[in-house]
């Protein structure tokens, strides 16, 4: 046990990680070189474009150190994503030390701190290293400053490597083998293993990624999930290396695999202990939680033929995503779909993606929205997450709405337009920090609501890209909120209804109809289009019948090409939803997301 | 079954800004070679064909039919006579650009049977003709008409194009004025098409021409078809009005869905129950004809696509053309005759809602029932078409 020692790599969303990550991967030889091309531990495509890393993963490399002792040194791979904090900390759990990397040019940003305090917080052995040196804008000494003043170490302990070019790198794995602790836990205790990843394989049912805290954990053993009682007789115990590799046992302090044969990650949840169904330990390990979903939109096949196929799709995913949460959901405007639940607007994009993407699906996702308390004046609370479902005013108490910390981490000269957007939005400014020169990180209480629409994208282009968020959910709050309809042809569509601010109806109702105009096209009558919030009309606007849509010539007797553009308009006429007897393209019900700012 | 012939002569002067037909200007050097290879294809076509087949009408058309002498037009037709029945009666046509005929020539190609003239005026406004960078301007048009009047002439159509950008219906009824004095016995008015292949299509995309309001297209269509229908003119088509008795019986054809043949670069062809293509270039349909091969009619060496229309794309297109006959429509008994089933019984669904959306109605003729557009609905054709198509 002496000669294991279990580690992650924290960073901020580019700053090196999954770079780092290969480079030790090749220099401990578990990976030959010539593999470069891909990123090992990032799985799939859309990690690599979108730069950040989903599942994480947990590989075992052996290593030996200038001491000539060979190492065991397993690196577990944390979600970079905000909405994957409670991944995260599971996965830190399993470690006793971390790898925090911090990009030369880019210095402390918001993650690098959210990670770096949760590492803190499982009392993590710290090892900085400064990242991508090779480039000429690098500010290695200055980097260097703030990260000590940051952990309280001499500035001359941080390492300072090229993960690209490979400079220095295996000093990161000396510093581990020096730095990082040994595990601890009593082998002859009763099992209990940390369940901090899990992927879905269709021969091995549930693969569980375990961290073995305490006793022993046999193949033949017959196992239990603490957290619901179920018993499980694992298919398989084994190591990543990086391929899954059976072994006879792991013991405590070891990382590895068990194949559970179980049908659903939701049956073994990260966070869940597993112990031995033989010799059950007394209690399961601390900090298990069942993450919520924060965000909900509705997901809808564009041809209503898909639906079965996007069942499936969602079903699949699933598989390896215990926080997707989905059910069947009727909508008048869009016809038989989904009702999604995400933990936050990230996770939304990656699984839209996702579905259009690796199942090439069209999908309309209708504007996310939260999930709203309301007490009705008979005494109940109701949680409502589809906005159409909101009671009549009348009935209605009081509507509250989650809230949310932020932390914003920018250069100091965006101070202003970032207070600005914040405070547009509801936000409630809590003051200042300042981690390092230069940087401040201004932290407010906002709605959830007012961030997860275009929030993310106003923030990078009002700071040129340079700030970084950070998020964490922090109660439910009451305020004056309505419902905002939009009808058409007197009747209401209820994919585009919103929960909104009192504050906020009537310029929202007004931009929504100004878009609604511009994407509804001309139809055989003339449409009206209407926002009504608070049981009063706020905007209208008329989409004016169509008075001319014909080819001119057919010329030479071609009829193939006119016969050709025909097709295509009845393509795109067959994908547009029906309200009443009116068309609307699949644009609209995106609409919210695209309100631009004035 | 009478056949139409068409023949594309591709050369262009210059190319007019809006067009994105397959013409090519700059290549007239081609024009003899052209001439031959037309040649190889009516006779490869004819000798594969089940027979000798009777035409009816001949259409040339472009690209600028007039930039060929009468000499290659005498050529062609003699190819023409020499494997095909051509009916005394048959329409013989040229289309012409008005800057590129003189009198002689007019002479010559009416000595050589042509009997129709379809001359591209678009506009009487210079400035008009300029934006769309045609090669002729409104004089060219007065004496291309008198000329062909005193070639002998008796069928002459005017091409006039209206909803140009920044276009008044001012200028529009000015220009409609100008067509109606020379008394045409056919106009074919066309709504300006941005395409994107072309000029315009650029232009209006990058922001340099505004795109034409098409509320004041559909308006200027609406007046110019009671002005026509007040001189006398008949409305046939969505596009086209004649005098009774000269209706252009060539595209009559297309729309009625019956065959044809297409010689030259790009042409189209329908017959046999295939539909077929030749290669867009120029010089790489002169070398495909060069090919003695012999293949199943009405392919040619240089047909390109081949489509086997089936009966039900031929019951769709049927109806997708014949209701652009704004009089003539599709005949119930005439469909039912073709086809050995009811229209009714195999576009049901799709006929009962274009009636309740008040595109379609059905008109008692004699002991027949036609189907066809509602005067409202000209201008919307493609939002019926589109119910025929899959
Ligand atoms: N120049 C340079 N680029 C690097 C270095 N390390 C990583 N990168 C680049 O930075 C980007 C983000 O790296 P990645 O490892 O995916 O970051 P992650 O999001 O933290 O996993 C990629 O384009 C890498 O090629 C380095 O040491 N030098
Ligand atoms: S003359 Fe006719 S075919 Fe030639 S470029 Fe102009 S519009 Fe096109
Ligand atoms: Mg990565």
């Amino acid at each position: 046990m002496n000669n294991i020692r279990n580690f992650c790599i924290i960073a901020h969303v580019d700053h090196g990680k999954s770079t780092l990550a290969d480079r030790l991967l090749h220099l401990t030889g578990t990976v030959p070189e010539r593999d470069t091309t891909e990123q090992i531990l990032d799985s799939m495509d859309l990690e690599r474009e979108k730069g950040v890393t989903i599942k994480a993963s947990a590989v075992r490399m052996n290593y030996t150190a200038a001491d000539g002792q060979t190492y065991e040194l397993n690196l577990i791979d944390t979600p970079g994503h905000v909405d994957f904090g409670y991944e995260v900390s599971r996965a830190l759990a399993a470690c006793e030390g971390a790898i925090l990397v911090v990009d030369a040019t880019q210095g402390i940003e918001a993650q690098t701190l959210a990670n770096l305090y949760q590492a803190l917080e499982a009392d993590l052995t710290i090892v900085p290293v400064i990242n991508k040196i090779d480039l000429v804008t690098a500010r290695p000494d200055e980097v260097a400053e703030d990260i000590a003043s940051l952990l309280g170490v001499p500035p001359e302990s941080i390492l300072r490597v090229s993960a690209k070019t490979g400079e220095n790198v295996a000093a990161v794995l000396e510093a581990v083998v020096a730095r990082v602790p040994p595990p601890k836990g009593d082998a002859e205790a009763p099992l209990r293993a940390l369940v901090f990843d899990s992927h879905y394989d269709s021969y091995k049912g549930v693969v569980a990624y375990v961290r073995v805290v305490e006793g022993r954990l046999a193949a033949a053993d017959d196992i239990r999930m603490m957290s619901t009682g179920a018993a499980v007789k694992p298919i398989e115990v084994g190591i990543f290396a990086p391929m899954m590799k059976p072994v006879a046992a792991l013991s405590a302090g070891e990382v590895g695999y068990i194949a559970t044969g179980l049908k659903s990650v939701r049956d073994a949840r990260v966070g869940d202990t597993i112990t031995s169904a033989a010799r059950p330990a007394a209690a399961p390990l601390p900090g298990y939680r069942h993450p919520k979903p924060m965000v909900f939109a509705g997901i809808y096949p564009a041809e209503a033929d898909d639906y079965q196929d996007l069942r499936e799709a969602l079903e699949k995913l699933q598989l390896n995503d215990a926080s997707l949460y989905f059910e069947p959901e009727t909508s008048q405007a869009l016809g038989y779909g989904f009702r999604a639940g995400f933990l936050g607007l990230f996770h939304m994009e990656i699984i839209q993606e996702r579905i259009e993407r690796e199942y090439d699906l069209d999908v309309v996702f209708t504007a996310p929205t939260v999930a709203y308390e309301v007490l009705l004046r008979d005494g109940t609370t109701r949680i409502v997450d589809t906005p159409a479902d909101l009671p009549d005013e009348g009935e209605i108490e009081e509507i509250r709405e989650p809230w949310m910390t932020i932390e914003i981490i920018t250069p100091t000269e965006f101070y202003g337009p970032i207070m600005e957007l914040a405070t547009k939005r509801r936000g409630i400014f809590k003051g200042p920090q300042y981690p390092a020169p230069h940087r401040v990180q201004l932290n407010f209480e906002i709605p959830l609501s007012e961030i997860i629409v275009d929030f993310f994208d106003e923030l990078k282009s009002r700071t040129r890209g340079y700030a970084s968020l950070d998020y964490q959910f922090l109660e439910y709050r009451p305020d004056k909120l309505q419902k905002l309809e939009i009808l058409v042809n007197g009747e209401p569509v209820d994919a585009l209804a919103a929960i909104v601010h009192t504050k906020d109806a009537y310029h929202k109702g007004q931009r929504m109809i100004t878009k609604l105009k511009e994407l509804i096209p001309r139809q055989l009558f003339e449409v009206a289009i209407q926002a009504s919030s608070g049981g009063r009309v706020i905007s209208r606007a008329n989409v004016k019948p169509l008075r001319k849509d014909v080819l001119a010539k057919c010329y030479g007797g071609d009829i193939t090409r006119k016969k050709k553009l025909l097709e295509k308009q009845k393509r795109g006429k067959k994908r547009m939803k029906m309200v009443g007897n009116v068309e609307i393209p699949q644009d609209a019900f995106m609409a919210v997301l695209k309100l631009e700012e004035e | 079954m009478n056949y139409s012939l068409y023949l594309h002569i591709p050369f262009c002067v210059r190319r007019c800004a809006y067009c994105d037909f397959n013409t090519y200007a700059g290549q007239e050097a081609l024009i003899p070679d052209y001439v031959e290879a037309l040649r190889r294809e009516i006779e490869a076509v004819a000798r594969a064909a089940p027979g000798r087949l009777t035409v009816h009408t001949i259409f040339f058309g472009g690209g600028t039919p007039s930039l060929l002498s009468p000499r290659h037009f005498e050529r062609i037709l003699t190819a023409l006579q020499s494997h095909f029945s051509i009916l005394p009666e048959a329409e013989i046509s040229l289309e012409a650009n008005p800057g590129t005929v003189t009198l002689a020539s007019l002479r010559d190609l009416r000595a050589l049977g042509f009997n129709r003239i379809s001359y591209g005026v678009q506009s009487f406004h210079p400035e008009e003709l300029r934006q769309l960078e045609r090669i002729h301007n409104p004089l060219d048009v007065f004496d291309a008409v008198r000329w062909a009047r005193r070639a002998g002439f008796e069928n002459l159509n005017l091409d006039l194009i209206y909803g140009l950008p920044e276009q008044s219906l001012d200028r529009w009824t000015a220009t409609l004025r100008w067509a109606l004095s020379f008394a045409p016995e056919h106009l074919s008015l066309y709504a300006l098409t941005i395409e994107s292949g072309a000029p315009f299509g650029r232009w209006t995309a990058r922001g340099l021409l505004p795109l034409p309001d098409p509320d004041l297209a559909a308006e200027m269509y609406t007046q110019a078809g009671e002005r026509l229908g007040v001189n006398g003119y008949e409305q046939y088509e969505i596009s086209n009005w004649a005098r009774p008795g000269f209706q252009c019986r060539h595209n009559l054809q297309y729309w009625r869905n019956r065959p044809y043949l297409g010689f030259g670069a790009g042409a189209h062809g329908y017959a046999g129950k295939m539909r077929v293509a030749n290669a867009l270039r120029i010089r790489s349909y002169i070398e495909r004809c060069k090919s003695p091969a012999s293949l199943p009619f009405p392919l040619s060496p240089a047909s390109v696509h081949k489509r086997v229309i089936s009966r039900r794309v031929e019951m769709q297109e049927t109806m997708m053309t014949g209701l652009r006959l704004t009089r003539e429509g599709v005949s119930a008994r005439e469909f039912a005759r073709r086809f050995g089933v009811q229209v009714t019984d195999v576009f049901g669904a799709e006929i009962e809602k274009l009636l309740g959306l008040g595109l379609l109605e059905w008109a008692q003729e004699k002991d027949d029932r036609i189907l066809r557009l509602t005067p409202s609905a000209r201008l919307l054709g493609n939002q019926v078409f589109l119910h025929f198509v899959d």
